[in-house]
């Protein structure tokens, strides 16, 4: 599914990632831990597209094509996904219209018929519901004025709409309530499939409760320093990071 | 008014045509406006009978009023109509003091002698908006057109007027002056729609009265004007006055576009907010001036100002100068003033869901409108303006 060689990415010319090797097959839901700064967000940022991000070498390959050039869209549009940590708020635009956009370029994408007012009702607000959000939620702008939860609620409603072949979580599990927290993971299980791949990224154990990766890998200072099952997240529950450091 | 006419114009003589010298015309330049003649009012050369068909729409062919439009108006029996030229009342007359100083207003009072003084009667309902159609000819081209209209609203009375100009691609200096007195408990809705194919020149004086409880709301919608200079000013002069002013401008190539509003808060428990919106594409340039004055005494003010300015090229410029002057001590006011481009991250996260880029532009410009065009008090500018922005886009 996802292949990623040799990832080096920097930021304002400061190197972040320094030689990413990863390799998600289909199916399988990895989880990357680590410390603040240790470059986990550039990834996903990296495998977006962020123009902001710059690749210095190394390559992102999605089901064997080369996407490391690719446009931002075109990238979500050949099934990548991520749910930001910290989604931009955009005032005068509704979830509804927001949605109904995205779900229609995929559409377009994949040679459909765009998907009508009353369909697309169904399907969201079905959705809505198991987020435990108000329908009403449709009507708002973009993470305008959302709290924190409905912020990573938004991005699971986005996923669960979208439905891409390759999700990255980032920090999802950040600042949520234990209620909110398995509302999202719900959602999150309810996405994972055996067509579709999952790289969730933490600080902590406690979503991965939730989901019970099969891999978890621990990155440090730009690296994946380990991988493992789910007994390496509780050890770094238990012990910390800073072993990992030596 | 003879007498009027005349001080008018050695106040025009002495000060001469604006220059940039001056705070109001600071970026604006008025040297173009000095080769207009002024218009010689004789038949008009154009078929109106189209605008004459418009339901309660009172039409004005080369600023002069065409009677022919009352036939059509449904309220022409809960109105008196006059010309202003022969108002003889001082009190309806007179104008705000800071247009006295405007060379330019002293000019439009010196030549003027179209223009209606409308009176709206006590205890008439007027549900249905009133439409006010400028109409230009060709013998516009190359003219100055002076026009002086007044509207006093009575007690109690509700008042919707949509304005809207209809130039036909003419090059004009229109000079336009409005006063509107709005006694206690009133309310006016004042629509205007600029529209002038991107060659005349529209300079507006617009002043505003309330009373006693009443409301104002201004709300302008602007396109394809090569220079439009707006002046609002609005006194709060009794307790409980409202206002609320929204205007949204779209320019590109050369066009200039200059809001100058003025809110005096002369009374306690009244609320202002101007909420004014520029979306700038190639050289154009857009200018906000805007002033509110809360004097001593007017307690519980309620005052939000604000002007936001999208640049959509780089050679565009947006002018911004909010300022606030408090004389009273338990206020709440707040203004605020934001000018760029296209925010790069708010198009990154459309792109992640895998909309086009150039799709995600013209998304947030629709979204940077709508929260002014949410806010127009009438359907009638609200679908011109939703309907005009894809055009102006892509045009």
């Amino acid at each position: 599914m996802i292949k990623i060689k040799n990832l080096q990415v920097s930021i304002d010319e400061k190197d972040i990632l320094k030689g990413i090797d990863l390799e998600i097959p289909k199916g399988e839901v990895h989880a990357i831990m680590g410390r603040n700064g240790s470059g986990k967000s550039t990834l996903a940022n990296a495998i977006a597209g962020n123009e902001k991000y710059e690749v210095k070498n190394g390559s992102i390959h999605m089901n064997n094509i080369d996407i490391t050039e690719m446009s931002v869209e075109n990238r979500a549009l050949s099934g990548i996904f991520v749910c930001f940590q910290y989604p931009v708020a955009i005032p005068g635009v509704s979830m509804a219209y927001f949605l109904r956009a995205s779900i229609n370029a995929h559409f377009e994408h994949q040679g459909k018929e765009e998907m009508d007012a009353v369909e697309f009702l169904n399907k969201s607000k079905k959705i809505l519901n198991e987020l435990n959000l108000d329908d009403s939620f449709l009507k708002r702008s973009i993470n305008d004025g959302f709290s924190g939860g409905e912020k990573k609620k938004s991005e699971i409603l986005q996923l669960l709409c979208l439905n891409p072949k390759f999700a990255i979580l980032d920090e999802t599990d950040s600042g949520l309530d234990i209620d909110a927290l398995k509302t999202v993971a719900n959602g999150v299980n309810k996405f994972n499939s055996k067509d579709n791949s999952t790289l969730i990224i933490t600080h902590y154990e406690r979503l991965l409760q939730y989901i019970n990766p099969d891999v978890v890998h621990v990155m440090v200072d730009g690296k994946i320093k380990k991988s493992g099952d789910m007994s390496l997240a509780k050890e770094i529950e238990k012990k910390g990071y800073s072993w990992l450091l030596k | 008014m003879d007498q009027t006419k005349n001080h008018s114009y050695n106040v025009f003589k002495k000060l001469g045509y604006p220059s940039k010298k001056l705070e109001n015309w600071k970026f604006s330049n008025s040297n173009h406006l000095k080769s207009y003649n002024v218009i010689n009012q004789d038949q008009p050369d154009i078929d109106i009978k189209q605008y004459l068909a418009i339901e309660n729409a009172l039409c004005f062919v080369n600023g002069k009023f065409v009677k022919e439009s009352l036939n059509n108006f449904i309220y022409k029996n809960q109105i008196s109509i006059g010309k202003t030229i022969e108002v003889k009342d001082n009190k309806i007359l007179k104008m705000s003091n800071n247009f006295q100083g405007e060379s330019l207003f002293n000019l439009g009072i010196a030549k003027f002698n179209e223009g209606i003084f409308i009176e709206f009667k006590k205890g008439g309902k007027f549900d249905t908006e009133i439409k006010i159609i400028n109409v230009y000819d060709k013998k516009t081209e190359n003219m100055f057109i002076p026009v002086f209209n007044i509207f006093k609203l009575n007690k109690k009375n509700n008042i919707s007027i949509v304005e809207k100009n209809v130039n036909n691609g003419l090059d004009s200096f229109n000079l336009k002056i409005n006063k509107f007195i709005c006694s206690d408990d009133s309310t006016l809705n004042h629509t205007i729609i600029f529209n002038d194919n991107t060659k005349s020149n529209l300079l507006g004086y617009n002043y505003y009265e309330s009373g006693l409880n009443s409301i104002i709301n201004v709300d302008s919608f602007n396109y394809e004007s090569l220079f439009n200079k707006n002046f609002i000013q609005v006194d709060l002069n009794q307790a409980g006055g409202e206002t609320t002013i929204n205007t949204l401008n779209l320019t590109k190539n050369n066009e200039h576009v200059d809001n100058n509003i003025l809110i005096n808060h002369n009374s306690e428990h009244c609320t202002s907010f101007q909420n004014v919106r520029n979306i700038l594409q190639n050289k154009s340039t857009c200018v906000f001036n805007g002033k509110v004055i809360v004097a001593a005494g007017a307690h519980k003010t309620d005052s939000n100002q604000s002007n936001k300015n999208l640049l959509l090229s780089k050679e565009a410029t947006a002018y911004s100068n909010p300022q606030l002057e408090i004389y009273a001590d338990d206020v709440k006011c707040g203004h605020g003033s934001t000018t760029g481009a296209l925010d790069k991250d708010s198009i990154f996260y459309l792109q992640t869901r895998g909309i086009r880029k150039e799709q995600a532009t013209q998304i947030l410009i629709k979204a940077f409108a709508h929260e002014v065009i949410k806010q127009f008090s009438n359907d009638t500018i609200k679908n011109e303006a939703q309907a005009y922005l894809g055009k102006w886009m892509n045009g």
